[in-house]
């Protein structure tokens, strides 16, 4: 038996999952493990272990290993049958039994390395225990389980318990307070510690021990008093290494004191504990007033001051340099990264949402307006070859990101550049020079996911000096390592080996996000600039409807996009916009920052050629005449900052969707699409309440215009929206004047709807009775009929006066429609000469 | 044989694990990457995702996709929605959130498979997957619920549960089956129009 199994099981030797394996599979393909089954388990069990052993000679032993894989199948099993029936109870108790069993018998696998080996002990098993007698079984006294292949220099411990791990801590210390062997255990602790417990419990910990060593450490000396001068005592020692440890917690790891003061209260605990024992050389060790302050982490907006270089930029998109442009990308991508603390990757890998973890949300919200951005810069722009412009200047930029190893801003300009809403812009595409495609395909190749992303990974270790990582990457192996890897086996002992590996991203990701030396010096002003540029939210949807907009589908494949369901809120845009303060105070900076630049004359005013500068920053930006509320005919600040916060609001939400109304016309009217006639005698076509065109019913959802008119027209609408935006006062004068002459317009409206005729009792006309002659009864009867034919006449005449009553009503209605209808026409046709003459001035 | 294997090598079928976070994405992949729970994982390898896998008596190597982690990047998505020929759209049975969601993840994988190919709009491989299957007392999307979504996407419903390993192979082998009846039918569409393809092309390079 055992030696046809010894050659079968060659080949699964190499893995101890084996054991584990045949259990779960045994354990969820039978309801019950019935007497046979139960034996062949232990057989396969006990038979395993003699190969283990047999092996145990050559190589280490696996023996941890196989408990913690036998303990994980009674976890499991326990967890997946709570508050089931009876039946997987039972079948819960048969595998704890097995379990208990094999543990029973089999010391070797409780203590480590050490026990009898020999298979045949398996022929005189004892009868199983009761279910409640295992879990003791179980957790048995280990606190601690060794590593056969450390990870990481040092880091000997496989699992334990977070006492253990403390006292590991300590131990990685000289008496002379140095790390022996250069062991990597205490960082690799300290960093992760707050996976498993609190900063404050870990001191509390380093209490615990520190006050109870006298109980746990014993002194060689013959006769000692332990006294902290006795350089000999295993006692003090012991405490002086303690020491050391909080010491290199909080030279190392400075950040976690400064922003926790219930640790700070702990850690001066453990201070004043030295004192009363008179150890002040020890109290000096663990002073906590050196701590740096990391002010620039507990708050989102706090600018370091140490960048406050000011150096000569544009702030126009136009007259940017590429580099200049990457570079500044990088100062708001490394200010983002470098907040994201601990915790915020921990819950992040745990949940997996970004809920309550806002740090972590503004990275990502930049990352996807900077590549939202990009996509409207592109398609803001009328003709092919102006997008490819704007396409390559962005390639230019992700090139001097790829120097400055700027990973992230890369991954999201590219991201930009490569998206669909762009990459179907086929008479875009063809105007690409092939230089600059085969560059944005070698990034594309770069950052490709193929192969778990080997190509960016082998990139960014070879990198040295500063650069930024693709966060999205690494969170991605947080959280599979998290899925992937329990985080305490033997159900309470913590699973250090995991820890190990965590810590080897997130390392990596502290490390980089404590870079001293930015290769970049930022001009405030530009920041500030950039920083609302990214803000403005859009929409996947509204992006690719952009798009569509700019370059349609071929007409042979279906025009509409595919069936829309019921829109989730903003869910797939990812994160939500920055709310309302954030971006207040974003469009306050930005719009000092342009007037400090571009208010050549400091009279708090923009003048029009340099607003038109300015706009190019912005994609579907108003025109000037929008932004100047109160038309004078210069910008003042208020009117720039409304606009701006507006805008936030608003985005290019409405660019590309007109209001069309069913209208009546009383002219011959074109089609803007099919420029057809609109056909008919009423509700001959649809027409846009914003910006005026016509279409017919057929063509209106195929217009492609973008509905600008109501820059003029429609402004009033939102300024309503705005209840809260910084001097809105200013802007009541032209609302009403704007309102006024809207009001004329929707009236106009009502009057063509609303035109109904009523004819609907005129058709009841009377005949005239026929007379005779023959009977009283029939002479009353022609009387009463007389009556009634009168009465019937006085109805006719009162009818036929109301009607023409109102038909007088309805040619007045008639004449007045007429005058405001030429009131209108003219408005319209001065508001398109207007555009007209705005877009000379443009080009 | 080996050697005529090792000159042809097996056919690759990349798959999209889609949906939104804290599903079980990376679950049911470890799940059927891995069979069983895995001791050193090492999230950073580049075959990690990678696996051979017969199916239906052909080696095939299956190429997984988790986008995990990246939920929320809505910029990178595209991209990758872009490289996949299948898709599991996972969601919760324990989260109506979720299952919501996967309008929105269908939509966008829709739109971007569109815009690539010139074929017409027939079903990308794609499969709606319910997991967690194993916590029926937290149910929050009703079976019937979901598998009216899936009738009217004309895609099958399956519930997973990565936990008890329920399902999780099917899935993936289900997939895969219908990507590869895909691709022969792309590879027999295409032997007639390669030729035209080529003249196409051929004019691009000029102009």
């Amino acid at each position: 038996m055992l030696s046809g199994t010894e050659r079968s099981s060659s080949k699964v030797l190499t893995s101890c999952e084996w054991i584990h394996q045949r259990l779960r599979r045994i354990w969820h393909s039978h309801d019950i493990i019935s007497g046979a089954i139960h034996t062949m388990l232990k057989q396969i069990v006990y038979t395993k272990i003699g190969l283990y052993e047999k092996k145990k000679n050559r190589r280490s032993p696996h023996n941890h290993k196989l408990k913690e894989n036998l303990s994980s199948v009674i976890r499991h099993g326990v967890d997946g049958v709570e508050d089931q029936d009876s039946c997987c109870i039972n079948k819960r108790d048969q595998v704890l039994m097995i379990t208990a069993d094999i543990l029973s018998n089999y010391p070797a696998m409780c203590s480590d390395g050490s026990g009898c080996c020999q298979p045949e002990c398996t022929s005189n098993l004892p009868k199983s225990m009761p279910a409640e007698e295992v879990m003791p079984v179980i957790q048995s006294n280990i606190d601690y389980m060794e590593e056969d292949k450390p990870l990481i220099p040092g880091v000997t411990v496989r699992a334990a318990t977070a006492d253990k791990l403390v006292h590991i801590c300590i131990e990685s210390f000289s008496k002379e307070g140095d790390l022996i062997e250069d062991t990597e255990y205490p960082n690799v602790m300290y960093l992760m510690h707050k996976w498993f417990i609190s900063s404050e419990d870990l001191a509390e910990t380093f209490i615990d021990l520190y006050q109870n060593c006298h109980e746990t450490i014993e002194c060689t000396k013959d006769v000692c008093d332990h006294l902290p001068s006795d350089g000999e005592c295993e006692i003090q020692i012991y405490k002086a290494k303690i020491c050391y440890a909080v010491r290199y917690w909080i030279s190392h790891f400075p950040v976690h004191f400064d922003l926790d003061n219930r640790l700070k209260t702990v850690v001066k605990r453990l201070g004043s504990l030295l004192l009363s024992e008179g150890n002040t050389s020890f109290k000096e060790l663990i002073d906590l007033s050196k701590v740096p302050s990391y002010d620039w982490m507990r708050n989102m907006s706090v600018r370091s001051s140490a960048m406050r270089h000011n150096r000569k930029v544009s702030l126009v998109f136009n007259h940017l340099e590429p580099l200049e442009l990457a570079e500044h990308l990088t100062y708001l991508e490394y200010k983002a990264f470098r907040r994201i603390n601990f915790t915020d990757f921990k819950n992040y890998a745990i949940t997996a949402s970004l809920k309550d973890n806002a740090k972590l949300e503004r990275s990502i919200a930049l990352f996807n307006g900077l590549s939202q951005w990009i996509q409207c810069m592109v398609l803001s722009k009328t003709t092919p070859q102006q997008r490819a412009d704007v396409i390559v200047k962005f390639v230019n930029v992700a090139k001097k990101l790829r120097i400055l190893q700027n990973f992230n801003t890369l991954m999201s300009v590219v991201g930009g550049l490569t998206h669909s809403a762009l990459a179907r812009l086929s008479k875009t595409n063809a105007c690409i020079p092939s230089e600059t495609q085969k560059t944005l395909m070698e990034f594309t190749e770069l950052l490709s996911s193929s192969n778990n992303f080997s190509n960016y990974r082998k990139v960014f270790n070879q990198c040295i000096h500063f650069k930024i990582p693709i966060l999205g990457v690494h969170l991605k192996d947080l959280i599979l390592l998290h899925t992937a890897v329990p985080d305490k086996i033997e159900g309470k002992l913590i699973n250090f080996r995991k820890m190990a590996q965590l810590s080897q991203t997130l390392r990596e990701l502290t490390k980089l996000q404590n870079q001293d030396s930015i290769p970049v010096c930022a001009n405030m002003d530009l920041v500030n600039t950039l920083r609302l540029s990214l803000d403005l939210h859009y929409t996947e949807d509204e992006i690719y409807e952009l798009s569509l907009a700019r370059e349609p589908r071929n007409s042979l494949s279906s025009p509409s996009t595919p069936t829309k369901p019921v829109v989730f809120a903003d869910w797939l845009a990812g994160v939500s916009p920055p709310d309302p303060n954030t971006i207040n105070k974003h469009v306050y900076d930005m719009v000092e920052a342009v007037f400090k630049n571009y208010d050549h004359d400091r009279d708090g005013f923009i003048s029009h050629a340099e607003f038109e500068a300015i706009a190019g920053n912005f994609p579907f930006i108003d025109s000037f005449s929008v932004l100047d509320a109160d038309q004078d005919g210069k910008i003042s600040k208020a009117e720039m900052k409304t606009y701006f916060f507006r805008a936030n609001c608003h985005a290019l939400r409405n660019s590309f969707k007109h209001d069309f109304h069913e209208t009546t016309y009383f002219k011959p009217t074109f089609c803007i699409h099919c420029t057809g006639l609109l056909w008919g005698l009423i509700k001959q076509g649809w027409k846009c309440k914003d910006c005026g065109i016509n279409a017919h019913k057929h063509c209106k959802d195929l217009v492609v215009m973008e509905c600008r008119s109501k820059q003029h027209a429609g402004c009033n609408r939102r300024v309503d929206s705005v209840s809260n935006g910084p001097g809105h006062q200013d802007l009541t004068y032209s609302t009403k004047r704007k309102m006024s002459q809207r009001q004329k317009k929707t009236r106009v409206h009502q009057g063509t709807q609303t035109e109904e005729i009523y004819f609907s009792d005129y058709g009841q006309m009377n005949g005239e009775g026929e007379f005779y002659d023959e009977h009283n009864t029939l002479y009353t009867r022609l009387l009463k009929t007389e009556e009634a034919s009168d009465k019937l006449k006085e109805e006719n005449e009162k009818l036929r006066k109301k009607l023409i009553a109102k038909d007088e009503k309805i040619k007045l209605l008639k004449s007045q429609m007429g005058s405001i209808r030429n009131n209108t026409l003219t408005y319209i046709l001065e508001q398109m000469d207007s555009l007209k003459s705005q877009r000379h001035t443009e080009v | 044989m080996s050697k005529a294997k090792a000159q042809q090598p097996a056919v690759i079928h990349k798959v999209i694990m889609v949906g939104s976070g804290g599903v079980g994405k990376s679950a049911l992949t470890l799940q059927f990457m891995y069979d069983e729970f895995v001791e050193d994982y090492e999230p950073t390898k580049a075959d990690s995702y990678r696996k051979k896998v017969v199916l239906d008596g052909e080696e095939v190597q299956i190429d997984i996709l988790d986008t995990a982690g990246q939920e929320d990047y809505a910029a990178i998505r595209d991209n990758y929605f872009r490289s996949g020929e299948g898709f599991l759209c996972v969601f919760s049975i324990t989260e109506q959130e979720s299952f919501q969601a996967t309008a929105e993840f269908r939509e966008q994988i829709l739109r971007v498979k569109n815009v690539n190919s010139d074929k017409s709009d027939d079903s990308i491989p794609f499969l709606l997957v319910g997991n967690k299957a194993d916590l029926e007392d937290k149910r929050q999307v009703p079976v019937e619920e979901a598998q009216q979504r899936s009738q009217q996407w004309k895609v099958p419903y399956v519930e997973t549960s990565a936990k008890t390993r329920a399902n999780v192979d099917k899935v993936f082998y289900d997939l895969m089956r219908e990507i590869r009846s895909r691709k022969m039918e792309a590879s027999k569409q295409n032997n007639g129009k390669i030729r035209k393809k080529e003249k196409s092309k051929r004019k691009c390079t000029i102009l």
